[in-house]
């Protein structure tokens, strides 16, 4: 699904990814650890086409050049990234933005526009199972959420949308444990045999409710090692440390 | 000059005056030959310079015409409520329909006569006093509300034009009343100047809405002055959808003249291309627990400029005021200018008064959020924009007519 080799980035001349490679395969779960600074947020930035990159490498999605693709076309085929700091967007009603997110992604593909009936059926169910009170789907996107909610928002947006590749940056932090099971279970809800997930955590406890099947060290703008799960369990205990 | 003082003999000629107020209008007369359009020299008109404006956009200004068609397109009349009206066409009053009310309790006069109360404030007021033809006096009586707003529809034909138009209504809401106005334009003209005065005298326990709606793209360069009186008690809720004309200044002098008073003065400009519009407020507390609240929000493209000078005074009688303003400007393009000039002259000790300016582009951030939903730059865009003006919408406490203003702007729910 997802092919990275050499991957670059630079912002304001400094270089942050520095030859990075990592194959994803559709129904694989990757988790990417580092410690602060390592590239992993740049990372998400890149793969969703976040402008102010210089990039260079190769990053093929589903057999297309992803770098060449607009920001809304990579999320047209099938890219979600659920944002670290999802943004506050005042005067703007979060059922209206879901809908118009969804509908611009399903006329992208050609299918058919949900309607306001159809579309409130969808987000009821689906904020149900992620027990989310849809009250708060009224007010303004993300302003005044809580932090626990602004990520279920995330997580509810990536349900609605159903992606094929999710990257999730760092979607653990400011989540208190029940929250971060429900997320978890969000997540764990979404996986098939089609669709693959990128999750970028700084911490094991993460992967403790959502089990990937290859873990992913991120230091210094390269991958420098990977395993399976059992590898996270290794970091928590020895640090990123012994690895640089 | 000499075609002025032509065109004012042939207007004073064509109306049956009083000797009385053939004097008053002279009087006005005079004062606006000595003073002429103001220029960027007057303090208050610095940031729009009219007589400039005027005179790089109309050729041969006429200020008498005699002009007016015999039909209007009823495709113009908003359908969405039943209303009253009063129709001027071009700069005349055409039709005056209060079929909603209770006659004996809405007292309506054209008596040209009648408009010797208008103060020459400015050379433009005292031009309008000099030359208007058409005069409208709206009394509510004691107690009366009306069941349906009034809509004032302003408009004018495609064959207007180098005109000058001089339009006044005078609005009294008698204790207890209350009242909602919607001026509304429909220009179908090239090039004309209107200059439009209304008066309102809001007595105690009363409430006057009055939303303005210039919507529809036009060349016309416009002057709207508003006087506001409000007694004990009362409230004025103002709302400026300022987005059609080519200029358009909207000066609001509100008298804050007994206790627990308010006004509100919220807008909106939305602008493109060389559009130039101004609001200019002026909010005198002139007693105990007197309140006001504006909020302007403008979005400005293309080489557009948009203006907005509020003042609030606080007269030392008026202790316990609460003054509040807020300007917020979306600058979408470097070519662009907003000019925005708050100021507080307050003379009393106990007040809560504050104001404050925003002026930026669009953050950047957001829109990478939301294109990484599947929007297009374009649809980003106009989501934050519309979520940025909603916010002045919001301020409107009535339902029918912030729907209105809504659909006109391409806010859907």
């Amino acid at each position: 699904m997802l092919q990275i080799k050499g991957l670059k980035a630079k912002i304001d001349n400094k270089e942050i990814l520095k030859g990075l490679n990592l194959e994803i395969k559709p129904g694989e779960v990757h988790a990417i650890m580092g410690p602060n600074g390592s590239g992993k947020s740049t990372l998400s930035n890149v793969l969703s086409g976040k402008k102010g990159y210089t990039v260079s490498g190769n990053v093929t999605y589903l057999n297309e050049n992803l770098l060449d693709l607009e920001i809304e076309e990579r999320a047209h085929k099938g890219i979600f990234l659920a944002f670290q700091y999802p943004l506050e967007i005042p005067g703007v009603n979060t059922n209206i933005f879901l809908k118009t997110s969804l509908n611009a992604i399903k006329k992208a593909k050609g299918e058919k526009e949900l309607d306001a009936i159809e579309f409130l059926k969808l987000v009821k169910q689906k904020a149900a199972e992620l027990k989310f009170d849809e009250k708060i789907l009224s007010r303004q996107l993300n302003v005044g959420f809580s932090g626990g909610e602004k990520k279920k928002n995330e997580i509810l947006q990536m349900s609605i949308l159903n992606p094929k590749l999710s990257i999730l940056d760092e979607t653990d932090s400011g989540l208190d444990i029940d929250a971060l099971k429900i997320v978890s279970e969000g997540v764990n809800a979404l996986r098939s045999k089609e669709s693959s997930f990128l999750i970028i955590t700084h911490y094991q406890r993460l992967l403790e409710y959502i089990k990937p099947d290859f873990v992913h060290v991120l230091i210094n703008g390269k991958i420098v090692k990977s395993g399976g799960s059992e590898l996270a369990l290794e970091l928590e205990s020895k640090g990123y440390e012994s690895l640089s | 000059m000499d075609q002025l003082k032509i065109d004012f003999d042939k207007v004073i000629e064509g109306l049956k005056l009083s000797d009385e107020n053939i004097n008053f209008r002279k009087k006005n007369f005079n004062q606006f030959v000595e003073n002429g359009f103001p220029n960027k020299r007057v303090e208050d008109w610095k940031f729009s310079d009219l007589n400039q404006i005027i005179s790089s956009n109309i050729e041969n200004l006429r200020f008498h015409s005699n002009f007016v068609p015999s039909k209007i397109d009823e495709a113009i009349f908003i359908d969405k409520f039943a209303h009253n009206k009063i129709i001027y066409l071009n700069g005349t009053i055409s039709n005056v329909d209060f079929n909603h009310e209770d006659d004996t309790k809405v007292l309506v006069t054209r008596d040209l006569n009648k408009n010797e109360n208008f103060k020459e404030v400015n050379p433009l007021v005292s031009l309008n006093n000099a030359l208007t033809a058409s005069y409208i006096r709206v009394t509510v009586k004691e107690n009366y509300s009306f069941n349906k707003p009034l809509i004032i529809y302003n408009i004018t034909t495609k064959d207007l034009m180098s005109t000058a138009l001089n339009l006044k209504t005078d609005i009294v809401l008698e204790k207890n009343s209350s009242l909602k106005v919607i001026n509304l334009f429909d220009d179908n003209s090239e090039n004309n100047f209107i200059n439009i005065v209304q008066n309102f005298d809001i007595a105690q326990d009363s409430t006057l809405k009055n939303y303005k709606i210039d919507h529809k793209i036009n060349s016309n360069i416009k002057y709207c002055y508003n006087n506001i009186n409000l007694e004990k008690n009362s409230i004025s809720e103002n709302f400026i959808f300022s987005t059609g004309s080519k200029f358009i200044k909207n000066e609001i002098n509100c008298n804050l003249n007994d206790e627990y008073s308010s006004a509100f003065i919220n807008g909106i400009l939305n602008l493109t291309k060389s559009q130039h519009h101004e609001i200019k407020t002026n909010i005198n507390h002139l007693a105990e627990n007197t309140k006001s609240y504006q909020l302007i929000k403008s979005v400005l493209n293309d080489s557009a400029k948009g203006i907005y000078q509020g003042k609030i005074y606080v007269d030392s009688k008026a202790q316990k005021t609460n003054g509040y303003q807020l300007s917020k400007a979306l600058l979408l393009n470097e070519n662009t200018e907003f000019d925005g000039k708050p100021e507080l002259e307050i003379y009393a000790d106990d007040v809560k008064c504050s104001h404050g300016a925003t002026s930026g582009n669009l953050d950047e951030d957001a829109i990478f959020y939301l294109m990484s939903r599947g929007l297009s730059h374009q649809q980003s865009k106009e989501l934050l924009i519309n979520g940025f003006l909603l916010d002045a919408v919001e301020k409107i406490t009535d339902e029918e007519i912030k729907d209105l203003i809504k659909k006109m702007i391409g806010i859907t729910e």
